[in-house]
């Protein structure tokens, strides 16, 4: 064990001097960033616009809704199939005059919109954790057999089992800390554009980490019979999501759509704890099968 | 118990698709490496020198045969603990300076951590790099590279050490330095297993070589046991002319100084048929010198006419 540690966490310093890892972490966060940016300015500008709106079908409140930027506060997509009869308590349209039926409205686009912009904000996080994963995962051994450094360390009291796991662990870590700043950016996102976080939402940094998971596993396991670049693209297009139930490759193939939750963001499926529960014990039993093929196909690959 | 024993291992690298196009690396090689020992492994490009070392480290399988280090199988962890190794290209981790490249090999090879700065230290020190020491590995020269996956090599204090061209990036000094340390482990009782292109260097150290030829062994031995005698030199005094006129009769290359006579004999033929004509005179060589081949002879005849390195 304390070998694999060992290597893991010279995998993790390894991954961490890897210029093109970072510029791609980097831009993924930063792509985060914008995203948040133009969706905070976006929901505000529709705001606006429904808020003017209202104004001039009510006369009596134009005046007021001219004034300024309108509050709609926290919105909720969390309900989205039983929408809210009444608006929503913690949705108070401050300050201005507008009907309780103006307040309903734009309550439900608020909400909508809600829906939609955190889809948005998880795809872009999720494709750039992909991509992330797709790199660190694939290049993990075959980079190290191709320059030449794995032969050193095999020398070394290193079982073939042990420098695998140890490889794998190491990205893991990596691909924890993205998840992990992947919600706290959605956090944070939802806080300054005043969303309310959909229990879906809530999930997406684990469910995204274990769809990443998924795909590296497939990419190491790829990346020992193909180049690095072409397991990436494999494992990448994988996925079962364009066969039907009748096709037997649907359940040979990864089920990695069933980990996307833009459509239930934008359906406004509920996700409970039962559903997370059991797709992460799916990315499990993938991971693992994964892994231990690729145990098999490195305990005998030649590393010249 | 030899250090290294090998039995008809052999390696096929196949071609693209089927077996059109295989490549045979090595065939039917075997071979034993005493403990304590020096032993130089030649042979020029494409001999099956690296090919044999990858199959002895267990990072190839083999197509048959067996390859063995203290009696357990390539690839034993209990055995890699005795087992330095460098290889011919030094390619070492990049996120590393020296001193922790060093301190995650030393981890890796379980030197406990107060023993571990002290063995750095001295390794650093013997091989020159106490200066670079906190510079990272990418900005290390080759020949530094080459002292420096030396010194992991050494990091554990292995019993058995194997070098893949071990010099090929190092300057003169580099090379005397190396084979100072060379000669040290053989007096600390380590074997050593030395590929090398470098015949003198092999031959100022080695206590036997092997030559390898298309993935054969050509020959094997000490360098007295492979070194055929190039010519035998008698030194004869009191020689008359009867003698001298039968002695100029054969191939021998007679010289005279003073009053000694120089009979120089360059195949085994000649020197019996002077013996006997000096046994006939009832006279003795005072002196016999014989002449043998360098190691760079003994590589050629081995491989035949012409061959490059």
């Amino acid at each position: 064990m304390k070998t694999t540690l060992l290597v893991a966490v010279d995998s993790i310093r390894a991954l961490l001097h890897e210029r093109l890892l970072l510029g791609l972490m980097l831009i993924a966060l930063a792509l985060i960033a914008i995203f948040s940016v133009v969706l905070i300015g976006e929901r505000k500008m529709m705001t606006r616009a429904f808020t003017a709106q209202a104004a001039a079908n009510a006369p009596d409140d134009s005046k007021a809704a001219d004034t300024a930027d309108v509050d709609v506060g926290p919105a909720h997509s969390t309900v989205a199939t039983a929408p809210t009869e009444n608006p929503p308590a913690k949705a108070p349209v401050s300050g201005h005059n507008l009907s309780p039926e103006d307040r309903k409205k734009l309550a439900e686009q608020m909400e909508q919109m809600s829906s939609i912009f955190q889809g948005f904000f998880y795809q872009v996080g999720s494709f750039g954790g992909s991509l992330v994963a797709l790199f660190i995962f694939s290049t993990a051994v075959a980079t190290e057999i191709r320059q030449g450094t794995i032969r050193i360390t095999l020398t070394k009291p290193v079982s073939r089992p042990q420098y695998l796991l140890g490889k794998y662990l190491g990205g893991i870590a990596v691909m924890a800390a993205y998840a992990l700043i992947a919600g706290a950016a959605m956090i944070l996102f939802a806080r300054f554009g005043q969303f309310d976080l959909s229990p879906a939402t809530r999930f997406a940094p684990w469910l995204m980490f274990c769809r990443q998971l998924m795909l590296g596993s497939l990419a190491l396991l790829l990346s020992l019979y193909v180049h690095p670049f072409l397991a990436s693209i494999l494992a990448f297009f994988a996925g079962n999501g364009l066969y039907s139930h009748a096709n037997p490759l649907f359940y040979l193939l990864p089920s990695y759509s069933a980990f996307n939750l833009f459509g239930q963001m934008l359906a406004g499926t509920l996700l409970n704890g039962k559903d997370v529960l059991l797709l992460s014990l799916y990315a499990l039993d993938f991971v693992i099968l994964m892994l231990l093929l690729a145990l098999w196909r490195f305990r005998t690959k030649e590393l010249v | 118990m030899p250090a290294i024993r090998l039995e008809n291992l052999g390696k096929t690298y196949r071609g693209g698709w089927g077996k059109k196009g295989s490549v045979s690396a090595l065939r039917n090689l075997s071979l034993e490496v005493r403990e304590g020992e020096i032993f130089g492994f030649l042979g020029p490009n494409g001999a099956g020198k690296t090919t044999t070392i990858h199959l002895l480290l267990d990072l190839m399988r083999p197509t048959s045969g067996t390859a063995q280090m203290f009696d357990r199988p390539a690839g034993d962890a209990k055995v890699r603990r005795r087992l330095g190794y460098l290889p011919e290209s030094v390619n070492l981790h990049t996120h590393y300076t020296g001193r922790g490249l060093l301190e995650f090999y030393a981890a890796l090879t379980g030197i406990p951590p107060e023993t571990r700065t002290g063995r750095i230290d001295q390794l650093l020190r013997l091989l020159k790099l106490e200066e670079a020491a906190h510079r990272p590995v990418t900005k290390y020269s080759k020949g530094m590279l080459q002292r420096l996956g030396f010194a992991q090599a050494l990091l554990h204090e292995p019993d058995l050490i194997i070098l893949d061209e071990p010099t090929s990036s190092l300057d003169p000094v580099g090379r005397k330095e190396f084979r100072d340390i060379l000669l040290e482990l053989k007096r600390q009782g380590k074997t050593v297993f030395i590929s090398s292109h470098i015949l003198s260097e092999v031959e100022s150290v080695c206590d036997r070589v092997a030559i390898m030829d298309k993935g054969e062994l050509k020959r094997i031995g000490t360098l007295q046991e492979l070194s055929a005698p190039v010519s035998v030199k008698l030194t004869v005094r009191g020689v008359r002319g009867d003698l001298i006129n039968a002695l100029t009769a054969t191939s021998a290359e007679i010289t005279f100084a003073r009053d000694e006579v120089v009979i120089k004999c360059t195949d085994p033929a000649t020197r019996e048929r002077v013996e006997t004509l000096l046994a006939e005179h009832q006279l003795t060589a005072e002196r016999t010198e014989v002449e043998t081949q360098s190691l760079e002879d003994i590589f050629f005849s081995a491989l035949g006419p012409k061959k490059e390195m």
